[in-house]
């Protein structure tokens, strides 16, 4: 497949309104991709490059993008800026200056759909004190070769995000339509190899073997997730259930073969290297090869410390011995997904328990089994007293689910509800907010498109609005008076009284009393709260029931 | 095979000449030369080069092809004192370049050859303007344009027998024209295009050492720099795509 044609797909589903239509027309295309091209098909038309397992990255900041289209457009970085604000889209902003540049060339090649992920490899691949000047080489190289209308997707698919709509929900019943096959066992699969690509290609050629998929060490999957919840409700609907204590802490999860082990964030980053003490320990209470799910916890003379302390030592790159000192970090394994070459997803919870309470001589978290809501609750307090952020309410028999926020794991925490929304806009402050982003515009995302729910100031210090002007500052994309458009890149938690209807915003909600929690650094934008789950817990509000 | 001295300053003149373009190269050798034709990554600037055998104080070689990195050569010129004598030699087995110079010696390794684009083919062409500048009159007014805009006009008014350069910013305006006295020689055919100033700093820089620079242009069409390196041993030449402003 040409880069032209797949440019000319993504435009067409970009027109498309309705989600079975979208779905419709991509599983048109995917048959007619060989088995090179299909992986790669599937991963570009979501915004990604290589698979959610991958460690590999692109690293193309939105400058080096703006250098290397006005290098080929022959016009400075900040024409490109100029153009990107006043349209407020990178894929636009390039189609445009391509489709009028005055530089002309002796020659262009016609790029196809495997040249241009041969060359995101070299960006990736590129390291060291060269490695900006390598991405830049490949992207104008790219550039120079790229119609108009190309460019819009280059341009996007180099800072990963397409806006096409084609999130993981509609390629997944995509692939399934196109090879007609169960959309259950494409989702089951994609759980297991944490990449659509590959299992868009297997739904091909052996589409049996998509029952088969199993988990493989070091090619982490995502996290289950858990919803809020109460634990009346929990009792009520399972009967008995597993209670653990919610750690103000960071998720991981633990790979481990032999003597090797790796160590991977939420964000399913490598981050084995900040972590060494949980690598560690880890590796002295078993011999026997996991992969486990856990919070890393910081604690100072046996009580758990905040959240912030934790994420510090996951950002971590540089100086780690000393910062080790200051704050130590221990595991609490509550889950365990694969033992010695089986996987142990597909077994109940219950089942999975007593396994790693065999195989994991120490730092399992504790659990306890609860019939009646009053134990559960004597739990939940005592939690509290400990000073953790609640508890962890779980159905003995479900299954593992990775990336899924089901019923079946519920999160039980005291006071204001929060909400991850994506940052995707702020407003110049006044007074002494003067010279920084006074108020911040979230949104909750819905099939790959991200829709405002409403803006946030409160809650936010002076040292921290600081802080978030340095992370935000380079993230403009467009500007209209006081307001600017951000790249949507970061996750804020946001505290709220109430969610109500509104007008006023894309998503059709609008939040009461929002302030402003904590930035959300383990949480990557797909992975902020959905629309659908913020319908779900209006309903559940206006019914009465809940907590909130 | 490759076993080559040189002066170190024509080797200098020469990398500079390329890397004014890109950052590595397919370098092709043969028995009495040594040569190399690249395209920068927009596809918008060629330079060719040629450097004969009788450049070198001594030249031993065989038809091969390396692949150079431009950026690090660039690096260890640096360290080259004036006058000293450059040893070249290929380590063939280990796919390497040994520089010895002054003392020093570094072997670098050479960039697969199929990783660097192949030699693109010069686009046929006809540009029937010609005229000769110094090199340095031409580089002055580069950096005369660059001050004001990002782009330059050169062209041949074949009624007032001038070659000229010519630059438009917001409020400033430019020109230079050459006359007969100033120029080498000219080829008066009406001919005028737009090109990039970003382009033609670096080439201009390189070109400021000639003494003699040809300019071939058109209407609306690539301008071509021929100029001599090494004491006329060597032969550069720089084709760069105009701009083409939208009406």
């Amino acid at each position: 497949m040409q880069f032209l044609e797949f440019a000319r797909v993504c435009e067409h589903l970009e027109g498309i309104p309705g989600r079975l239509d979208m779905i419709e027309q991509a599983a048109a295309v995917l048959p007619r991709l060989d088995d090179e091209e299909l992986p790669i098909f599937v991963r570009f038309i979501m915004g990604r490059v290589f698979p959610d397992w991958s460690t590999k990255k692109l690293g193309v900041g939105p400058n080096l993008l703006y250098d290397a289209v006005a290098y080929v457009v022959g016009t400075k970085r900040e024409t490109v800026r100029e153009a990107i604000n006043t349209t407020g889209d990178v894929g636009l902003a390039v189609e445009g200056l391509l489709a009028k540049k005055e530089q002309t060339s002796f020659f262009i090649q016609e790029l196809g759909l495997l040249d241009v992920y041969r060359e995101f490899e070299r960006m990736a691949a590129a390291e060291g004190q060269r490695s900006q000047r390598e991405k830049l080489r490949v992207a104008q190289g790219l550039f120079g070769n790229a119609r108009p209308l190309e460019g819009r997707y280059l341009a996007r698919l180099m800072l990963e995000e397409l806006r096409i709509g084609m999130g993981e929900g509609n390629i997944r019943d995509a692939v399934a339509k196109a090879f007609e096959v169960d959309v259950r066992l494409v989702e089951h699969a994609h759980q297991a190899m944490n990449d659509l690509g590959e299992v868009a290609l297997l739904a091909r050629r052996d589409p049996g073997a998509l029952s088969r998929v199993t988990i493989e060490p070091f090619r982490p999957v995502k996290m289950m997730l858990a919803q809020a919840g109460t634990i009346a409700a929990q009792v009520e609907d399972h009967g008995e259930v597993a209670v653990e204590y919610k750690y103000d802490g960071s998720r991981f999860q633990f790979h481990k073969v032999g003597g090797v082990c790796r160590i991977y964030s939420r964000k399913l980053e490598d981050v084995t290297a900040s972590l060494p003490d949980i690598a560690r320990l880890l590796l002295e209470a078993t011999d026997r090869d996991v992969i486990l799910d856990g919070e890393a916890v910081a604690v100072r003379d046996g009580k758990p410390m905040p959240f912030q302390y934790v994420i510090r030592r996951f950002r971590r790159k540089h100086e780690i011995d000393s910062m080790m000192e200051k704050i130590e970090l221990v595991p609490r394994v509550f889950d365990i997904l694969y033992l010695d070459g089986e996987t142990l997803m597909d077994r109940p919870l219950a089942e999975r328990r007593k396994a790693l309470d065999t195989v994991l001589r120490a730092h399992v978290a504790p659990q306890f089994l609860a019939t009646d809501a009053a134990a559960a609750e004597a739990i939940y307090a005592e939690a509290l007293d400990l000073g953790h952020e609640g508890v962890m309410v779980k159905v003995p028999g479900s299954p593992y689910t990775p990336g899924v926020r089901g019923r079946l794991w519920v999160k039980v925490k005291p006071g204001v509800e929060t909400l991850d929304l994506v940052v995707v806009g702020a407003e110049w402050g006044e007074g002494r907010r003067a010279g920084t982003f006074g108020s911040f515009l979230l949104a909750v995302q819905d099939q790959g498109r991200l829709l405002t729910v409403g803006k946030v100031a409160t809650g936010i210090t002076d040292e921290v609005l600081a802080e978030l002007y340095a992370l935000f500052k380079d993230k403009v994309i467009a500007r209209s008076g006081k307001e600017v458009t951000l790249e949507p890149e970061v996750v804020f938690e946001v505290g709220y009284s109430e969610i109500q209807t509104s007008p006023n915003y894309g998503s059709g909600y609008a939040l009461r009393f929002p302030r402003f929690v904590r930035v959300r650094e383990d949480k990557s934008v797909d992975e902020a709260e959905t629309l659908e789950a913020l319908v779900e817990r209006y309903g559940r509000q206006k019914n009465g029931q809940g907590s909130l | 095979m490759l076993k080559a001295t040189i002066d170190a300053e024509i080797f200098r003149e020469s990398i500079d000449a390329i890397a004014a373009l890109v950052t590595e190269c397919r370098l092709h050798t043969a028995e009495d030369q040594i040569r190399t034709r690249s395209v920068d990554t927009a596809n918008v600037a060629m330079v060719s080069l040629e450097l004969q055998s009788t450049a070198f104080n001594s030249f031993s070689a065989t038809v091969g092809e390396l692949g150079l990195d431009i950026a690090k050569l660039k690096n260890i010129i640096g360290m080259m004192g004036k006058g000293d004598a450059l040893t070249l030699t290929l380590l063939d087995e280990e796919r390497k370049l040994e520089l010895s110079f002054g003392g020093y010696r570094y072997s670098i390794s050479l960039l697969d050859v199929n990783t660097i684009r192949k030699d693109p083919n010069p686009p046929g062409i006809d540009l029937p303007g010609k005229a000769v500048v110094p090199g340095d009159a031409l580089n002055n007014a580069i950096k005369a344009a660059a001050v004001i805009s990002d782009k330059i006009a050169l062209g041949i008014d074949p009624d007032a027998m001038t070659f000229y350069m010519e630059a438009e910013g917001d409020t400033d305006h430019i020109k230079l024209a050459l006359g007969e006295d100033e120029l080498v020689a000219l080829n008066p055919v009406q001919a005028r295009s737009l090109f990039s100033i970003d382009y033609l700093k670096d080439m201009g820089r390189v070109m400021a050492r000639a003494d003699e620079v040809e300019v071939y242009l058109g209407i609306d069409h690539p301008v071509r720099f021929v100029f001599d390196i090494a004491d006329g041993n060597g032969r550069v030449e720089y084709l760069l795509a105009p701009r083409i402003e939208a009406d």
